[in-house]
């Protein structure tokens, strides 16, 4: 589906001069500040993959992405889009993709949301018939009727967001990138948005391509996740395995009825940290590789008794953060 | 050419939906209308009380400048009513909307035209009366024939291509500059106010500029020295039309060459 | 100090674009060149009168330098666009009064404009025409006030025009209209001796004179001191207006909420 190989970007910025008449000398000079955006990433998108892609601001996400869809052509190196380079064969590669930025829109600002979509089926030369079909069953997935007639400036930023997730499928694209879909979005509408990109993968077998920084959108959709740092891929496998390898202690929520006695002896073979005890509750931290889950609870067992027990998984957001460090 | 017919029923569309949307609003759509007529026609005013007092200007007479001022806002009319967007690219390009663009299975220009269409009434108002007002004024003191009124459709299309020309190359700087506004205002709105009176009036070095470096000249200037001045002959139409078709190869290869040098925003 | 602290950080914000302002002012004067040649086109078979066709060029080239700080201002003032944002509500709310921070913001473009626009501009056109520098310093002081009041009278009148945005979404049409009137009234391009006699009169009872004709006339050792005065009423005139019209459009965002 998505094959890139190699792929190197460079930004060359004409280096700013300080001093007396800096604009002019800037204005004539030379002399450019090459920055390495995307140093030599290289992998596979099968289809129906969805695949996380992620890192901190300036890692070089959206050049990626931007070289993945044509928008910008790699200094070296070489993508291919269902076997087709979209820096080629842009108009071929776009007409199957679909894009959507989470910044802005791609809808007319001026006008109600299905004109919109009319234009747009007309750019992509979706027939009447088609269209109309897409766009009832998006109706209901998406919940459009509510603002159909709403010209796009005055929508909300979620209604938004689902109105441009229409008009990137309206040419039923098999592919779909997203970049930072829920951005902004408060925590109801991004379910629904999740929802919709959940059923797109999963019933209709579309390939999706997201980034975000919203560790729950790679939790509850992507069964893959790419890590970039620095402009090179640092990971690139499945999210429990990246939790896996950096091994960051998972949390324990214990409540005793009555409280509890903590031991000064550590019970050797155990490993695990105390993060708080404030009267019945107690939490801990423990690396669940190295100390077993059983015995672990075991154990606590003999501190008192339990009356309700949690275990959360390592917060994801941490994790992408050591990984980026 | 399917894909141009494909475009043209998408531009087509924009235009009746937004249209439809303007029209929702209608009192202010004609008062605005009618103001930005009006607006225009204060710059136009302020020169004829000046030609109407000193009896016109190197043998132009005030109809005749008016028929220059009337071609050049109508053919400016007709390109930024088709071709707006153009003209505001340096937005497209600071915002990171121009991304947007290239994800588009169009030639980028044609993505970029129908991202907006601008009505514009008020300026059709003032350049159509003064059009009329000037026309009127010839005909009826017999120096020119009814053939200029017919020409006259022809050489404001033909102008629109040559404004539209300098517009799309000037834009384009924008791929390597980023900001382009103000030499915007250099190539399009000095050149264009410059050519709304007779090059005659200028020194020789501003006349030529005006013709070869940015050739306004050719959009109401050249033509009139034969449709309404009788000078020249028949042929300036052919180069007229010639020149506009140049102009339009020339800033298309340009636009495509900068469309390359396009570095998007960073990140 | 806050009052200097706001013109200089407007003033200071303007440096950064050097090479673009550099394109511009040209683009600017290839505007005064047009009106010259004009007058110069015109001046070939008819007297312009008193003025002379170097005495016109002289005219032309001082308005379109006064321009800058008389006429191309902020429009409205930014107001129309804290509107929309709804940061309205704030300003009006500071301590400081709106009126006089946003004039003194306005000050600080302007000084930039007057010494980035006017002034090369201007010594463009006197090296391009070869005009003559006026030689008595009265009239530099004369030409330095009624120019201060033209720069305060439009800083007001954009005030106005910016407020109207509180009432209606299409306060850009007064902006433009102000600007027909300032083409047609204040002596932009015909010296107003000259306008048509309704007009003439009409556009001695309106302040748009005062904006660009009293400055030039005094600056081309024409005018009348007289006129001075009346530069100061419409000054005084129109910051009541602009007091009252704070005053309105403060009780309209106390109830309405911004």
């Amino acid at each position: 589906m998505i094959e890139a190989r190699h792929l190197y970007k460079e930004f060359k910025t004409p280096a700013i001069k300080g001093g007396r008449f800096s604009g002019v000398r800037t204005l004539f000079s030379r002399e450019y500040r090459v920055k390495e955006a995307v140093r030599d990433i290289s992998f596979q998108v099968l289809p129906g993959e969805f695949v996380g892609y992620i890192g901190p601001n300036g890692a070089g996400k959206s050049t990626t992405i931007k070289m993945l869809t044509g928008i910008l052509h790699p200094t070296s190196g070489e993508v291919r889009i269902r076997g087709l380079n979209p820096h080629r064969e842009r108009r071929k590669t776009v007409q199957q993709l679909g894009v959507v930025f989470g910044q802005r829109s791609q809808l007319w600002w001026d006008l109600p949301v299905k004109d919109s979509y009319d234009i747009l089926a007309h750019m992509y030369r979706v027939p009447a018939e088609l269209k109309k079909q897409r766009l009832e069953r998006f109706a209901e997935l998406l919940n459009l009727p509510e603002f159909w007639d709403t010209p796009v400036r005055k929508l909300s930023l979620g209604q938004r967001m689902r109105a441009d997730l229409a008009a990137a499928m309206l040419h039923d694209p098999d592919l779909l990138f997203l970049d930072e879909p829920t951005i902004g979005l408060d925590v109801h509408a991004k379910q629904g948005i999740r929802e919709f990109l959940r059923q797109l993968n999963k019933e209709y077998g579309k390939t999706i391509l997201l980034t975000t920084h919203d560790m729950d959108d790679i939790e509850q959709l992507c069964s893959r996740v790419m890590v970039i740092n620095h402009g090179a891929l640092s990971y690139d496998g499945t999210v429990a395995e990246l939790r896996e390898r950096i091994g960051l202690p998972a949390v324990i929520t214990v409540t005793y009825r009555g409280g509890c006695q903590i031991p000064v002896l550590e019970q050797p073979g155990l490993v695990y940290r105390i993060v708080s005890a404030e009267g019945e509750i107690l939490r801990i931290e423990a690396d669940l590789r190295a100390t077993g889950v059983m015995e672990l609870i075991k154990e606590l067992g003999t501190w008192g008794e339990i009356a309700d027990l949690s275990i959360e998984g390592p917060d994801f957001e941490e994790v992408v953060r050591r990984f980026s460090e | 050419m399917n894909s141009l017919q494909t475009w043209m029923h998408m531009y087509l569309l924009l235009i009746r939906t937004t249209v439809r949307s303007r029209m929702q609003y209608k009192f202010n759509f004609v008062i605005g209308s009618f103001l930005a007529a009006f607006i225009q026609i204060s710059e136009f005013l302020m020169v004829a009380i000046v030609l109407a007092r000193f009896g016109g200007i190197r043998g132009w007479s005030i109809h005749e400048v008016g028929y220059l001022v009337a071609v050049m806002t109508l053919s400016k009319t007709l390109y930024r009513t088709i071709a707006d967007e153009v003209h505001h690219l340096e937005k497209y390009l600071v915002s990171g909307d121009f991304d947007q663009l290239l994800t588009r299975p169009l030639p980028v220009l044609l993505a970029l035209m129908p991202q907006s269409f601008r009505i514009m009434i008020g300026e059709v108002m003032q350049g159509g009366f003064i059009l009329w007002w000037s026309l009127a004024g010839m005909l009826q003191a017999g120096t020119i024939g009814w053939p200029t009124v017919w020409w006259t459709p022809f050489i404001i299309l033909t102008g629109a291509i040559i404004l539209f020309s300098i517009g799309l190359a000037t834009a384009t700087i924008g791929f390597w500059t980023t900001r382009i506004s103000e030499l915007q205002t250099f190539t399009e709105d000095a050149a264009r106010s410059a050519a709304q009176y007779p090059l005659a009036i200028y020194p020789k070095w501003l006349a030529s500029f005006l013709l070869y470096a940015i050739p306004v000249g050719f959009v109401n200037y050249l033509p009139s020295l034969y449709l309404v001045k009788g000078e020249l002959g028949a042929w300036v139409l052919a180069v007229t039309t010639a020149m506009a078709l140049i102009c339009l190869a020339a800033a298309l290869r340009f636009w495509q060459f900068g469309i390359t040098k396009y570095q998007s925003t960073g990140s | 100090m806050l009052y200097f602290t706001l013109a200089s950080k407007a003033y200071a914000r303007n440096l950064q674009y050097r090479g673009a302002h550099l394109i511009h002012n040209l683009a600017s004067a290839m505007f005064g060149f047009i009106y010259a040649s004009i007058w110069i086109g015109v001046g070939d078979h008819a007297s312009l009168g008193t003025y002379g066709i170097q005495g016109m060029v002289s005219y032309i080239s001082f308005t379109q330098a006064a321009l800058w700080v008389t006429s191309f201002i902020s429009n409205g003032l930014g107001i129309p666009q804290s509107v929309r944002t709804g940061h309205i509500s704030l300003d009006l709310m500071r301590p400081v009064h709106l009126f006089s921070h946003l004039m003194a913001r306005e000050w600080g473009q302007i000084a930039y404009q007057f010494i980035y626009k006017s002034i090369p501009i201007y010594l463009i056109y006197v090296f391009v025409f070869s005009l003559q520098l006026p030689m008595q310093w009265t009239t530099y002081c004369l030409t330095a006030l009624s120019l201060a009041g033209a720069s305060y009278l439009a800083i007001c009148m954009n005030y106005l025009i910016g407020i109207s945005a509180l009432w209606t979404t299409e306060s850009s049409w007064l902006y433009w209209g102000n600007h027909a009137l300032i083409n047609l009234l204040s002596g932009f391009f015909i010296p107003l001796e000259w306008l048509p006699g309704g007009l003439e009169k009409l556009s001695w009872i309106s302040p748009y004179p005062y904006l660009l004709y009293v400055p030039t006339s005094m600056y081309l050792e024409r005018g009348n001191i007289a006129w001075l005065g009346g530069t100061l009423i419409w000054c005084v005139l129109m910051t009541a207006v602009c007091l009252l019209a704070t005053r309105v459009a403060r009780r309209k965002v106390e109830v309405q909420g911004g």
